[in-house]
C-alpha cells in the first residue's frame, strides 16, 4: 500500500522518496499533477495516501484534489497538502477542497512522517493502558512509571513528555510536534525549552540506569527505543 | 456634458454663478420696469384728472356756454395741451353737448365723480388700435351768462346748471415705450449672465489654482519624493484640511516607504550570517575527506543554521502581515492567570536549569486571540529566562484596570541602558550585540510582541528600573 508523491520540485521528490521509504512506507513519486493523478487512478496501484504539493505544472494541487474528489474511488483518499504559501484563505481552500492535512514548507522531516501516520491512523501509537520500553513500564491511567523495580515521580509534565515519546516508540518527534502535543504550543517557539524539558526527563528515567531510552537525533528532535542507535 | 457637469466643479459653481446672475438681473430689471410704468401711469393719471379740473374751470367762466356751442375745441386746445385729448360734454338730460374726437374712438362714460374725482374714479378703455387708454368724468357747473357777465341768449336755458365733463386720452406711446424698456432690460439681463459666465470662468481658473497645485504635486510623488510637503501656509483656510490630510498621508507613505525598505535591508544582513555559515562549513567540509560522523555533524549543524532561517522567514512573514492587517483574530475571554500559568509551566523546566523560578500572581480576564497571546508571552517570557540573573525570580502579574487588562513579565538582570530601551521592539535590534549569536533568537521576537499587540488595538511597553526589567501587554477590553 504505497504512498504517492506528487511533487514538480526534483530535490524535494528526491529527499520525500528516499525519506519515506526509510521510514518504512512504500513511495511512488510522480512529478506532475496529470501523472500523479493517472497513477492515483490506476487499478492495480493500491494507493493509500497522496501528498500533494500545491504548485505544480500544467495542473495545480488544487486541480488535483478536485479530480481526486470527483473520482468515487478517490474520493476518501487521505491527502496531505504541501505548499510554500500559508495565506488563511489558501489553508481554507484546501480544507474545503477536501485535504486531510496541510503542512507548510519549511517543515522538519519528522513532522511530516507523523503527520502521514496520523492520517493512516496507523501508527505506531500505542493506546495501551500500560507501555512498556525495555525495562520501562508506563501505567497510563494511574501516571506511574517504574524502571525495572525502581518506581519514579514525576511531574505532570514529564509524565505528559514522556507518555507521548513511549507511544510513538522509534519514532523520531520534531520539538514543535512536542510542543502542540504537550503544551498546546502551536508555534516556533523557543526550541530550548523543549531540550530542557527533554533533559530533565532524561534525568530521571535515564541518568541513574544503564540502558539509555530517549536519544537525541540531532537537527531533528527526540525518539524513544530500547536499542540505542548512533545519535 | 452631462457627466462633465457632475464631475467638474468649475463648470457646476460657473453655471451656478450664472443663474444666479442671470436670476438677480431679471428680477430686479423686472422690479424697475414694473415701478417705472406706475409711476408713468401715475403722472400721466394725475395729468388726466388736471385736464379735467382745468375744462371744469373754462366751463365756470362766463361766456363758457357759448364758447362750447361755438368753438368746443377751445376747451381741448386750452388744457396744455394734447390733440390727442378727447373731450365730451353732456347735459344732465344725457344729450351730448359737444364731443372732441377727431379719430371717432369709441370710449365708456363712467358715472360722474362730483366736481373733484380721484384716481379712483379712472376707468380704463382701449382704442381702436389696441392702445390703452384712460377716461374719468366730472360734473361741473356751466356759466351759461354772455362774455362779459350778461344774462345769456337763447342757449342759456339749455345749457344752465350742471353738466357732465367726459376727459378720456390713448397713451400708444406709452406702450410702444414700455415695450422698448422691456427690450433693454432683458438685453441687459442676457448681458450681464454672459459677463458672469466669463467673470465666473476667470474667476474660478484663478480660484481653484490651488487645487491644481496640489493634484500637480499629487502626480510627482515618487518613492524617492516622499520627503517633500506641500505647503499650508499659502493655500486657501478651504483647501487647508485636504492638504493636510495629504501631508500626512505623505508622512505615513514615506514612513511604511523607509519602513519596508529597512525591513527589506535588515532581512538580507540579517540572512547573510546562515547563509555564509552553511556555505562556508560545507565547502571547508568537502575540501577533504572526512569520517562519516564528521559529515553526520555537519549536517546537524546545517539544519540547524536552517531551522534558524526558517524561524526567522517564519517571523518575518508573520510581521508583514500583521502590518498589512492579514492576520485574522479570533479574540476569546481568557482567565489571564490560566493562560500565565500554562506559560510558566511550558518554561519551567529551562528555568529551573538556570535557577530561576517563576512565579504568577494577579486576577482579571482578558480578550485576545489565545494563539497570539501564546505567542506574545512566549516571547516575552523566552526573553526573560535568557537573560534573568541566576536564582532571581521572573514575575508574571494579571493587572486589571479602566476598560483594560495588563498582562506584565519582569525579571532582574543586567541592567538596560536607558538608550536601548526605546528601540528593544524595533526588528532586529539588540541591546547586546553578542546575544545575536544567542541560539534560537531572530531579533524579531519582540517586534513580533509589538505587532500581536497592535492587532489587537492593545499596547507593548518596556519599563526599567536598574537591572529590573518589565515588561507589559495592555489589551483593551473590548
Amino acid at each position: 500500500m504505497p504512498i504517492l508523491v506528487i511533487e514538480d520540485e526534483p530535490k524535494t521528490g528526491d529527499y520525500l522518496q528516499r525519506g519515506l521509504a526509510e521510514s518504512g512506507f512504500a513511495v511512488r513519486l510522480a512529478r506532475n499533477g496529470r501523472d500523479g493523478l493517472a497513477l492515483a487512478f490506476e487499478d492495480d496501484s493500491e494507493i493509500e495516501l497522496i501528498v500533494l504539493d500545491v504548485m505544480l505544472p500544467r495542473m495545480d494541487g488544487w486541480q488535483v484534489l478536485e479530480a481526486l474528489r470527483a473520482n468515487p474511488a478517490t474520493a476518501q483518499m487521505p491527502v496531505l497538502f504541501l505548499t510554500a504559501r500559508d495565506e488563511v484563505q489558501d489553508r481554507v481552500r484546501g480544507l474545503e477542497l477536501g485535504a486531510d492535512d496541510y503542512l507548510v514548507k519549511p517543515f522538519a522531516f519528522a513532522e511530516l512522517v507523523a503527520r502521514i501516520r496520523t492520517l493512516l491512523r496507523r501508527g505506531p501509537v500505542r493506546e495501551d493502558a500500560l507501555i512498556r520500553v525495555a525495562d520501562m513500564e508506563i501505567d497510563v491511567f494511574r501516571r506511574r512509571v517504574r524502571r525495572g523495580a525502581v518506581t519514579i515521580a514525576l511531574t505532570a509534565q514529564e509524565f505528559s513528555l514522556l507518555q507521548l515519546l513511549a507511544q510513538r516508540e522509534g519514532q523520531v518527534l520534531s520539538r514543535s510536534l512536542i510542543a502542540s502535543h504537550v503544551w498546546d504550543m502551536n508555534f516556533d517557539s523557543d526550541t530550548n525549552v523543549i531540550d530542557a524539558a527533554v533533559r530533565r526527563l532524561r534525568r530521571k528515567i535515564d541518568d541513574p540506569f544503564g540502558q539509555k531510552l530517549i536519544h537525541t537525533r540531532r537537527g531533528m528532535g527526540y525518539v524513544c527505543e530500547a536499542q540505542p542507535a548512533a545519535a | 456634458m452631462k457627466g462633465r457637469l457632475r464631475h467638474s466643479l468649475a463648470l457646476r459653481i460657473g453655471a451656478m454663478f450664472v443663474l444666479v446672475v442671470a436670476l438677480a438681473a431679471a428680477g430686479l430689471g423686472t422690479y424697475l420696469y414694473r415701478a417705472f410704468v406706475a409711476e408713468i401711469e401715475r403722472r400721466d393719471d394725475i395729468q388726466l384728472l388736471g385736464k379735467l379740473r382745468q375744462v371744469q374751470i373754462l366751463l365756470g367762466r362766463p361766456g363758457a356756454a357759448e364758447l362750447l356751442h361755438t368753438r368746443p375745441e377751445f376747451f381741448r386746445d386750452t388744457m396744455s395741451g394734447q390733440e390727442n385729448s378727447l373731450v365730451r360734454f353732456v347735459a344732465a338730460d344725457g344729450a351730448v353737448l359737444a364731443d372732441i374726437n377727431a379719430a371717432g374712438e369709441r370710449y365708456p362714460v363712467p358715472p360722474a365723480a362730483g366736481p373733484a374725482p380721484q384716481r379712483d374714479a379712472i376707468a380704463s378703455w382701449t382704442t381702436r388700435r389696441g392702445d390703452p387708454g384712460r377716461v374719468v368724468a366730472g360734473s361741473a357747473r356751466l356759466d351759461s351768462g354772455p362774455p362779459g357777465g350778461q344774462p345769456g341768449g337763447q342757449l342759456s336755458g339749455q345749457l344752465s346748471g350742471q353738466i357732465k365733463v367726459v376727459v378720456a386720452r390713448a397713451y400708444g406711446e406709452r406702450s410702444a415705450m414700455f415695450a422698448r424698456y422691456r427690450v433693454r432690460i432683458a438685453a441687459a439681463a442676457v448681458v450681464s449672465a454672459l459677463a458672469a459666465a466669463l467673470l465666473a470662468a476667470l474667476l474660478l481658473r484663478r480660484g481653484l489654482r490651488p487645487l491644481r497645485v496640489v493634484a500637480e504635486h499629487a502626480a510627482l510623488v515618487r518613492p524617492g519624493t516622499l520627503a517633500q510637503r506641500l505647503a499650508v501656509d499659502a493655500a486657501p483656510s478651504e483647501l487647508r484640511p485636504l492638504i493636510d490630510a495629504f501631508n500626512a498621508m505623505q508622512a505615513r507613505l514615506q514612513e511604511g516607504y523607509a519602513r519596508l525598505s529597512g525591513f527589506s535591508a535588515d532581512l538580507a544582513h540579517e540572512f547573510r550570517t546562515p547563509v555564509a555559515n552553511l556555505l562556508g562549513q560545507s565547502q571547508v567540509m568537502l575540501a577533504q575527506p572526512r569520517t562519516a560522523a564528521e559529515y553526520e555533524q555537519l549536517i546537524a549543524s546545517n539544519i540547524e543554521e536552517l531551522e534558524r532561517l526558517a524561524r526567522m522567514i517564519d517571523s518575518m512573514l508573520f510581521l508583514a502581515r500583521a502590518g498589512q492587517d492579514e492576520v485574522v483574530l479570533a479574540r476569546q475571554p481568557r482567565t489571564a492567570l490560566d493562560e500565565l500559568r500554562k506559560m510558566a509551566d511550558f518554561f519551567e523546566s529551562m528555568a529551573e536549569e538556570r535557577g530561576l523560578r517563576i512565579v504568577c500572581a494577579g486576577e482579571g480576564m482578558v480578550l485576545a486571540d489565545p494563539a497570539l497571546l501564546r505567542r506574545a508571552l512566549a516571547n516575552l517570557l523566552s526573553n526573560a529566562v535568557r537573560h534573568a540573573a541566576a536564582g532571581s525570580t521572573i514575575a508574571l502579574r494579571v493587572r486589571q484596570g479602566a476598560g483594560l487588562t495588563e498582562l506584565s513579565v519582569a525579571n532582574d538582570g543586567a541592567p538596560v541602558a536607558a538608550a536601548h530601551l526605546a528601540h528593544l521592539f524595533e526588528r532586529f535590534y539588540r541591546a547586546d550585540s553578542a546575544r545575536s549569536d544567542a541560539q534560537g533568537s531572530t531579533g524579531l521576537g519582540l517586534s513580533i510582541v509589538s505587532a500581536i499587540m497592535d492587532l489587537h488595538g492593545g499596547t507593548a511597553a518596556v519599563h526599567a528600573d536598574g537591572g529590573h526589567i518589565r515588561f507589559a501587554l495592555v489589551f483593551p477590553d473590548r
